[in-house]
């Protein structure tokens, strides 16, 4: 299992939100630091 | 949860945006969201893609995925990982938010 590594580039990805927009990590930079949860038991 | 959205304004504050993971489906994030008046980014990974990309840990034991939290900062670089061996192994907002003001400023 690959684990990201500390001080390193966080891997950019792109998925739609549960409401159908586009988010991509990488739109974030130069903006907005990003807190990435991970989670479950959202029903 | 629910501590998050408790201290959303002090993240909104430092500029940050808080993005949830997880791999429900739109329909029970879109429920989750409305019932808990979430007012963070929630991505469905129902595919698992974004969860395997950060290594997301699975415990078999337990039957599911363990939290994690990755600060990601403008640059791009993650700045804090923690990586839960239970659901209830979550940092402290405090520890976040001190991550947060640790970075450099916009």
């Amino acid at each position: 299992m690959p684990r990201v590594e500390i001080n390193t580039p966080a891997p950019d990805f792109s998925l739609p939100d549960f409401r159908g927009r586009l988010v991509r990590l990488s739109d974030f930079r130069g903006q907005s630091p990003i807190v990435l949860v991970f989670n479950r038991g959202f029903q | 949860m629910a501590q998050l959205r408790r201290d959303h304004d002090q993240f909104v504050r430092r500029g940050a945006q808080i993005i949830v993971i997880g791999a429900e489906d739109a329909a029970a994030f879109a429920d989750y969201w409305k019932a808990n008046r979430l007012p963070f980014v929630g991505l469905p990974d129902p595919k698992h893609s974004v969860l395997k990309l950060y290594g997301q840990q699975v415990n078999l034991f337990r039957m599911g995925r363990m939290p994690a939290q990755v600060v990601v900062d403008r640059a791009g670089v993650a700045r804090f990982i923690h990586y839960g061996h239970s659901m209830e192994d979550i940092p402290a907002n405090s520890e976040i938010l001190e991550i947060l003001d640790s970075l450099e400023p916009a």
